[in-house]
This record gives C-alpha cells, sequence and structure tokens, in this order.
C-alpha cells in the first residue's frame, strides 16, 4: 500500500475529516439550536466497515454534549472505551486510564472536529459548507443532505462523501472514505436538557480540555 | 625629501581615496553583528563551530503573529503578508509547521520502517510486560468514537503503533494548531495566524536588514489600516539586529557630526583664522579615510561598532594637527619648520605611546575590537604624517600673539600645580582623591552579562514574550550536545538521555527537547524495537486481538526480525523533519535543542556526568569569556604602563619619566573608582577605555613635559576639549556596552588633562640633572 493513503487515511478517519476554511452558511431549516445551558444526551450506534473485515465493527453506548465544553462519547458494547472530543483535542480512557490525548496542535484535523461535530448534531453545517457540495432534500418527516467535496483531489480531505439525514435533530450520519472504508453513526432517545453535566462527566471534560 | 615624501604621501592618500570611493559607489559593508564583537571560543574549535551554526539556525528564524477578532482578517492579512515577505526573496517558508503535506512526508519516510518504530512509553510497557494495555489502546481507537483508524492501517500496523510513535515525535511550536492550513492559535476572543519563515540570507548583513524589514513595517503598516484593529507581533534575530544597527548607525552620524562641529567651532573660536580650520580638517579627512580604507581591505567589511567607536578618532586625529597649529603662537616659531621642529618630538613620543594602546586592542581576540584597534592605527598614523608633511608645506601663517579664554583657563590650572599658594589646595585635592579611590574601590563590583551590555529594542523585546505567552515555548539558546565517534554512537548516547529529558519535563525545568535520536532511533534500537514488538505484543495478543476485530490473521502483517533500518542520513534527506538538518551538525555531534527552558542549572546538573553530553550556554560562556578578558585588558593596563614607564625613562630618566606617566595613572585608577561611586558596574569595555586612556592621557603629559609655554599648554587643552567632544559624547550612546567607554573616557580625559600639567616636572628634573 502506498505509505501516502495510509497516512492521508489514517489521519481522516477522524469521523469527519478536515475541511476547508468555514464560510457563514445558514442553519438547516427546522432543526433545533440548544440554548445557553443547555446540553444534548443520547445514545449512539456506530458501524464501521473496513474493507476485507468480514463483518462491520459494530459499537453502541451513551453521548453527551455540552456546547463549548465538548462530547463524551462512552462506548459500552462490545468494549468499553469513553473518548472526550473538545476543543483541546480528542483524549480516551479505557477502565479510568488514559490511553491517549491527541491535542489538536499534534493532528491538524482536530483542531475542526469538536465544531464540527457539535454543530452538525444541531443541524449547524457552516463548517462543512465551503469544502463540499450541499445537496438538501426535503423528505417527509425532516431532510437529507448529501455532500461531495469540492475538491476530490485534496490530499487532505479523502472523504467521497457524507449523507446525513435528521429532522429537528440529527438522526443519522454516514461518512464514506476511500478504498471502501465507511462510518454510520445512528443517534437516539435524543434529549435536550437544561442542567449541569453530571460530576465524572464534567470532570472529563476538565480533563480533556487541559492543553 | 620631504617634498619628495610628501607627494608620495599624495600618491597613498589618493589611491586609499579612490578605492573608498569605489566601495562606497558599490554599497558599503557594514556587518552588525554584536557576535563579531564577542570573543571567539578559542579552546574547543568543535564548541566553536556548533555554536555558530545553533546560533545562526536560530538568529535565521522569523515568528510573526497576525492577530485579529474575526478569523477571515487574520488569515487574509496572513497571506498578504507572506506574499510580500516571500516577494524580498531572503526568506523562504519555514518547514516547522506541521501542514497537510508535511505529514505526507512524515508518513512516507516512517511508514516502510514501521517495525522497529516504538515510542518510549510504549517500550516502557512492553519490556514491564504490559502488553494488553497497547491491544487496549488499538481497540478503544477501533471502537471508539473519532479513533483514528482505517482498514489498511489495521492490516500493517495492526497495534497503531506507528501512529502513536508519529503522535509522539517532539515537533515543537506545539501551541498552534494547524487550521486549514494556517497555523492558528486563539486567545481572548482573537485568532493568532502565525507566519513562519527562515532567512535564506545573513541576517546580520545591513541589506537583508533593510530589505525585509523594510518591506514587512510598509506591509504591516498597509494591513493596519486595511484590517481595522490588526495586531501584528514579530520575533527574530533579524529585527533586532536592524533596530540595533539602525540606533548605532544614527547614534555613529550624529555623533560624529557633533564631534566634527564641536571640534570646527573649537579651533575657529581659538584661532579666529581659517587656516588652521582647514589645516585641521584635512587632517582629520586623511586620518579617518585611509583608516577605513585600510579597514575595508584588510577585513573585507566594516562593522558598525567600528564605525562607531572610529568616531572617536576624529577626536584623536585632530590632536596632531592641532599640536602643530597651535604652534603658531609660540614667539620662539616663526617659521613653519621651526614649528614642526617644536612639536615634533612629543608628536613622535605621543603617537607610539598611542600605538601602543591600541596595539594592546589589536591583541585582544575580538574580531570587532581588532578592526577597531586597525582603523584606529592606521588613521592615527596617516594623521600623523599629513601633520608632519603636508601641513608645514601649506602653512602660511606668521606668528600671532595667543589670547582667549581657554588659554587662561590652561594657564590657571598649570599654576595650581605649580603655585607654591596652592601647596594646600593641593595636599587636600590629594586626599580627596584618595578618599575617592577608597570608597570606590569599596563600592566597586564587576558584570560580565553580556545580555546588559546591548541595547535591546524593548517594543521587540516585549512582542517576544508576547509570542513565547501565545505559541508556548520558544527555542532556548541554550542546548545540549552530544558528542561521539559516529552518528550510530550518538543516537544511543540520544537515547540513553531521553529518561532524563522526560524528568526534566516533568519538573518543568524544561518545556520539551528536541534529540536526534527521539525522529531516528538508533539501529540497535530499532533490531530491539521488533524483537520487543513480536515476544512481548504479538505472541501474546495478536491472535486474539485480530479475532475481536473480525480481521483474518493472515491478512494481518506479522514483524520480521530483520527489517529495514531507518538510517539518520535518510532521514535528513527526505524532507519530512526539517529542522533534524538543524540537530545534527555533523557526524557524532548532535545538538538537543531545549524549549521553554526554566532551569538551566537543572539541566546542567541532570546531565552532569553522562558520557559525551554536555550542557551549552553560549549566552553564559560569552559572558564568563568577558569576565576573563576584563581581567586581561587590565593586566595589559598594568604591562603597557610599565613598557611605557621604561621607555619614556630613556628620555626622562626614571623619576621624569614616573611624573609623565602620573596624570594618566590617577586617571586610571580614579575612574573605576568613579563609577562605582555613580553605580555603574565595571565592565570589560571600561576596562577597555583604560586601556586608551592611559595611552591619550600620556600623550597629554609627554606634551606638557617637552616644554612649559602657554601655547604647549593650549594645544593640550584643545586636544583634550576635542577629544572630550569624541570619546565623552559616546556617554550618551543608548548601547550599554558604548556608554560605559564613554562615561570611563569622559572622567579619564578631564583627570588627565587638569593632572597633565603635573609631567611638566619631569623636564625640570631632568634640567635640574
Amino acid at each position: 500500500m502506498k505509505p501516502r493513503v495510509y497516512f492521508a487515511a489514517c489521519c481522516v478517519t477522524l469521523v469527519l475529516g478536515t475541511v476547508a476554511p468555514c464560510r457563514a452558511a445558514p442553519p438547516v431549516e427546522g432543526t433545533t439550536r440548544l440554548l445557553e445551558g443547555q446540553i444534548l444526551r443520547g445514545r449512539f450506534e456506530q458501524e464501521r466497515h473496513l474493507e476485507g473485515f468480514q463483518t462491520p465493527l459494530k459499537s453502541s453506548g451513551t453521548f453527551l454534549l455540552v456546547p463549548g465544553r465538548g462530547l463524551v462519547w462512552r462506548t459500552e458494547q462490545p468494549f468499553a472505551v469513553t473518548t472526550v472530543i473538545s476543543p483541546a483535542g480528542l483524549m480516551q480512557e479505557v477502565h479510568g486510564r488514559e490511553t491517549m490525548r491527541m491535542p489538536t496542535a499534534k493532528l491538524p484535523f482536530m483542531s475542526k472536529l469538536y465544531a464540527m461535530l457539535s454543530g452538525t448534531m444541531t443541524g449547524d453545517w457552516s463548517a462543512l459548507a465551503s469544502a463540499f457540495n450541499v445537496v438538501r432534500t426535503p423528505e417527509s418527516n425532516g431532510w437529507s443532505l448529501q455532500l461531495t467535496p469540492l475538491n476530490p483531489d485534496d490530499p487532505n480531505l479523502p472523504i467521497q462523501s457524507i449523507r446525513a439525514r435528521g429532522g429537528k435533530l440529527l438522526d443519522q450520519i454516514e461518512l464514506v472514505k476511500p478504498h471502501g472504508d465507511r462510518d454510520r453513526l445512528i443517534f437516539l432517545n435524543q434529549k435536550i436538557e437544561t442542567a449541569r453535566p453530571a460530576a465524572h462527566e464534567a470532570a472529563l471534560l476538565e480533563a480533556a480540555n487541559q492543553r | 625629501m620631504i617634498r619628495g615624501l610628501s607627494l608620495v604621501w599624495v600618491v597613498i592618500v589618493a589611491l586609499a581615496g579612490c578605492y573608498l570611493l569605489a566601495h562606497i559607489h558599490a554599497g558599503f559593508p557594514l556587518r552588525t553583528d554584536l557576535l563579531a564583537l564577542l570573543p571567539r571560543e578559542e579552546r574547543d574549535p568543535v564548541l566553536q563551530h556548533v555554536n555558530e551554526t545553533v546560533t545562526h539556525n536560530l538568529s535565521r528564524r522569523i515568528v510573526v503573529l497576525i492577530g485579529h477578532r474575526s478569523r477571515d482578517a487574520a488569515r487574509a492579512a496572513a497571506c498578504e503578508l507572506m506574499h510580500d515577505l516571500l516577494a524580498t526573496g531572503v526568506l523562504e517558508p519555514s518547514g516547522d509547521a506541521l501542514s497537510g503535506k508535511r505529514l505526507k512526508r512524515i508518513g512516507q519516510l516512517y511508514f516502510p520502517y514501521r517495525q522497529g518504530l516504538i515510542t518510549p512509553a510504549d517500550r516502557t510497557s512492553l519490556t514491564a510486560n504490559r502488553g494488553e494495555e497497547i491491544a487496549e489502546r488499538a481497540m478503544a481507537q477501533v471502537f471508539g468514537v473519532g479513533g483514528i483508524v482505517n482498514a489498511q492501517q489495521l492490516r500493517t500496523d495492526p497495534f497503531l503503533l506507528l501512529q502513536a510513535f508519529m503522535t509522539d515525535l517532539p515537533i515543537p511550536l506545539s501551541s498552534l494548531a494547524l487550521d486549514d492550513g494556517m497555523l492558528t492559535v486563539t486567545d481572548r476572543g482573537i485568532v493568532w495566524v502565525a507566519v513562519l519563515a527562515n532567512l535564506t540570507g545573513e541576517p546580520f548583513a545591513l541589506e537583508t536588514q533593510e530589505r525585509l524589514v523594510g518591506i514587512f513595517e510598509r506591509s504591516a503598516a498597509r494591513l493596519r489600516s486595511r484590517y481595522q484593529g490588526l495586531k501584528l507581533k514579530r520575533l527574530g534575530a533579524v529585527f533586532f539586529a536592524q533596530q540595533g544597527a539602525k540606533r548605532a548607525l544614527t547614534e555613529a552620524s550624529w555623533l560624529s557630526s557633533a564631534s566634527i562641529l564641536g571640534s570646527m567651532a573649537l579651533i575657529i573660536a581659538v584661532f579666529r583664522r581659517f587656516w588652521p580650520l582647514l589645516g585641521n580638517m584635512l587632517v582629520v579627512v586623511v586620518g579617518i579615510g585611509v583608516g577605513l580604507a585600510a579597514s575595508l581591505w584588510l577585513f573585507g567589511d566594516v562593522h558598525v561598532a567600528a564605525l562607531l567607536f572610529g568616531t572617536s578618532l576624529i577626536g584623536m586625529a585632530v590632536d596632531y594637527g592641532l599640536f602643530y597649529t597651535t604652534s603658531i603662537f609660540d614667539p620662539a616659531a616663526k617659521t613653519p619648520a621651526e614649528r614642526l621642529q617644536l612639536t615634533f618630538p612629543g608628536m613622535t613620543l605621543g603617537l607610539l605611546t598611542t600605538l601602543l594602546g591600541y596595539g594592546a586592542l589589536m591583541l585582544a581576540p575580538f574580531p570587532g575590537l581588532r578592526q577597531i584597534a586597525v582603523f584606529s592605527v592606521i588613521g592615527l598614523v596617516a594623521a600623523f604624517l599629513t601633520v608632519l608633511l603636508w601641513l608645514p608645506q601649506l602653512d602660511r601663517s606668521r606668528q600671532q600673539p595667543p589670547g582667549g579664554r581657554l588659554l587662561t583657563a590652561a594657564e590657571r590650572t598649570a599654576g595650581f600645580w605649580q603655585a607654591n599658594r596652592w601647596q594646600p589646595a593641593r595636599a587636600a585635592l590629594l586626599v580627596l582623591a584618595a578618599l575617592v579611590a577608597i570608597v570606590g574601590l569599596l563600592l566597586f563590583r564587576t558584570d560580565d552579562d553580556v545580555r546588559r551590555l546591548q541595547a535591546l529594542a524593548p517594543d521587540l523585546l516585549r512582542d517576544q514574550e508576547e509570542i513565547r505567552g501565545l505559541i508556548g515555548a520558544t527555542a532556548a539558546n541554550q542546548y545540549l550536545l552530544i558528542e561521539a565517534i559516529d552518528d550510530e554512537t550518538a543516537l544511543r548516547r540520544g537515547e540513553a538521555l531521553q529518561p532524563t529529558l522526560t524528568r526534566l519535563v516533568q519538573n518543568a525545568a524544561i518545556t520539551s527537547a528536541q534529540a536526534p535520536a527521539a525522529f531516528v532511533p538508533s539501529a540497535e534500537r530499532q533490531a530491539e524495537n521488533r524483537q520487543l514488538r513480536l515476544s512481548a505484543l504479538e505472541e501474546p495478543h495478536l491472535a486474539r486481538y485480530l479475532a475481536t476485530l473480525g480481521l483474518p490473521q493472515a491478512e494481518a502483517e506479522a514483524t520480521v526480525s530483520d527489517g529495514p533500518v531507518l538510517t539518520l542520513r535518510e532521514a535528513m534527506g527526505s524532507d519530512a523533519v526539517p529542522f533534524l538538518r538543524d540537530l545534527v551538525i555533523g557526524p557524532g555531534l548532535h545538538v538537543v535543542a531545549l524549549q521553554g527552558l526554566l532551569s538551566a542549572e537543572a539541566v546542567r546538573a541532570a546531565v552532569a556526568g553522562m558520557p559525551g553530553v554536555r550542557f551549552v550556554d553560549p549566552t553564559a560562556d560569552f559572558s564568563r569569556l568577558l569576565g576573563q578578558y576584563r581581567i586581561r585588558a587590565i593586566v595589559l593596563t598594568v604591562v603597557s604602563a610599565l613598557v611605557m614607564l621604561l621607555g619614556l625613562a630613556w628620555r626622562y630618566g626614571l623619576a621624569g619619566s614616573a611624573w609623565v606617566m602620573l596624570p594618566a595613572g590617577v586617571a586610571v585608577v580614579l575612574v573605576p573608582a568613579f563609577l562605582a561611586m555613580l553605580g555603574q558596574p565595571y565592565t570589560f569595555f571600561h576596562a577597555m577605555a583604560q586601556v586608551i586612556l592611559l595611552a591619550i592621557g600620556t600623550d597629554y603629559s609627554i606634551f606638557c613635559a617637552e616644554g612649559a609655554s602657554s601655547t604647549r599648554l593650549l594645544a593640550v587643552w584643545l586636544a583634550a576639549m576635542t577629544s572630550l567632544l569624541s570619546f565623552g559624547l559616546l556617554v550618551f550612546s543608548r548601547v550599554p556596552a558604548v556608554h560605559g567607554f564613554g562615561s570611563a573616557m569622559l572622567i579619564g580625559i578631564i583627570v588627565s588633562v587638569a593632572l597633565a600639567p603635573l609631567a611638566n616636572r619631569a623636564r625640570r628634573r631632568q634640567r635640574v640633572a
């Protein structure tokens, strides 16, 4: 395998990869934006299709979005791992032991990951609008979006397409990468709460935001 | 014969003039680096070479931060500035930043050698037989949201160890993150975009500085007016050097103007005639012109400090002219030949003692000072020859009666030293001088810190601090040097050093360190890593791990124990890690760069006793060397004084010689005492001033010793006044080193000229004998 592709791919599997500069883009109509002091909770299911693997790698768990602070993903099945994505980067914990810390400075794409994820989950696609051609199709109970890169040969952006579906909130997002890999995330039981994160969650966010 | 010699001198001066004009026409080659003024490390050529390379690499770097509340404005301004700066042709974009392209190249470099590359932390886990931790981390990445993993990666590097290795590379400037191709850091609502570049030219060449800083300032002004609220911060040796050079040139030009105008006014006031002014100006112009031409011819360029110090030469070059022209007041000398006869012995002795003083400067191993010395010695000889060969030929003056207040003042000081009625006052003055010497001696302190000898622009220092605050620690001037017989041994030493560096980071003595071994492990270490991978990770954990993932074992690449080895040469040739070339100075000669150094002492202590590793602190070394040379300069002063004493004894007898040396001797002792009372610590530059002071002060004494006429006194006073107008004016310099030199000269000249008439006793004693 070409190392060039290897490394580019290695960098971009960060769910949403890298994007070019953001210009203002209007939020998708009909979606809910979080207000000050609100947090978003729910369950997720992830299917990671890796080319040549016998079955997709499935995982599931809960998530918490605290605007401005970060996203806490608690994968429960089949393997317990907590991932915190914050403005400072990405951190993973297994059984309370930090296994990885990827500060934004170490991997350029990390700097946008949080902004994109937290934005897209509440319908704000502006972080993606300047790098992708966005086609929006209204559906009976919501909308669907098809994103294709404006520059398909950009070595920093080896994403073939992004497909998303939602109503008031984002319900499902699928990322298609070169060589047949793709990730699909489904969001369930999403609830907007006006509350503070629990103490252990706050501690995780605190730890993740330390540079 | 005189006529013939003066014609030869006309030809030489004309040649020097043409040479100088040709150079000025071609662009004057000025050097501005302060390092050229600093002593050479003579004893250790390896360290000297490394120091020069490291300093050169550091001083080539430029960091500009452009901040704005609007991200787009900051980015657009940064693009424009980079474009303008690159258009100067003296810059190239720096390879320090981790762009997408750079990451790709890093991936290309390391991928073929992945099986031999493991982070130090992973090595620790594997050697402690905790391979399951690494397996867990890989599982977390595979199943966790946002995990950085793909199918090809899992096949070629199942436990994702290469990814960990690449993430762990100690790449500097870590607070900056790449935001869509631009290094960015956000602080309190302001988006700062970094422009990093390296100079392709010499940062201390005035032309490079002027070109770059000129364009930078024009571009910055335009951007500031286009984007309201735009902030710009800059960091780089070239900015400091440009400001320093600009200041030195400005100072040199106003000081020399003040010196020339002052001397002209003085001459006109005393002589009230045009000819003496013309004659003296001729002497000065020839002296400085020939001195400058000779420096250019010998050194190829002129240091800006030589020019600044050289300004003071005006004051000395004019002395000989003044000694001659003042003799038109002397009733004993009616013709030019008689005037020359009257002044020649004093002038010659004066020149010889002055040359002795400057000759001492020439022995100092400071290239810049050597240039000053050559400039001065040749300039003074030229001035002397002009007085000797030209002035009598051009002299059409008749003898004139002396007059004026200066003469009265000069006669009064002479009277003070001779009249009996001033005996008690003289005794009181002696006591006072002794008191000053004692009190000064008690308050005396020295300071050799080279940083306090330069005047760094405060706005640039502020920018430097703010940039450090925003992007995190920047590279320190200090570094660790690893020496070994070859690269492999040096890499092994670097690996042995790694735990110490980690401890220093944990203890906050440094924020990070970049050792070549962190980028390219030794061949030995790479072979060990392969073994460790096989025995501690793949044998116990691979099968179960692959089963969980659902990847057939046949598809996952297994480690081979004798795979390819990444070499330092290949890594340096690949351009993936450009700063590696700054760290590897030569075969077996590696530099470990230190970022955010907080405790030099902790680092020095931590590496003490490690074979082939030493902590290098160039600034401290320079300061220490300055201290050594300060002491040598003092020894030099004493030795010169003794040589002069013996030399003068040949003409005046030992006791007479002591009288001649007395005024300058007292000045040399009282100067540090006075300065100490003023709170000025004694530096190498004060010591150098004393060397020159001894020569000048003795000059005055000799001229007084050669005769007691009031015209001689007047000549000495005029000479002292012009010296004050040149050397003394240096006290107004904002460069602490030059200011110190100037203040020592100011005090010393006043003391020497006030005491000069005492030297007359030498003649009297000689006559009595």
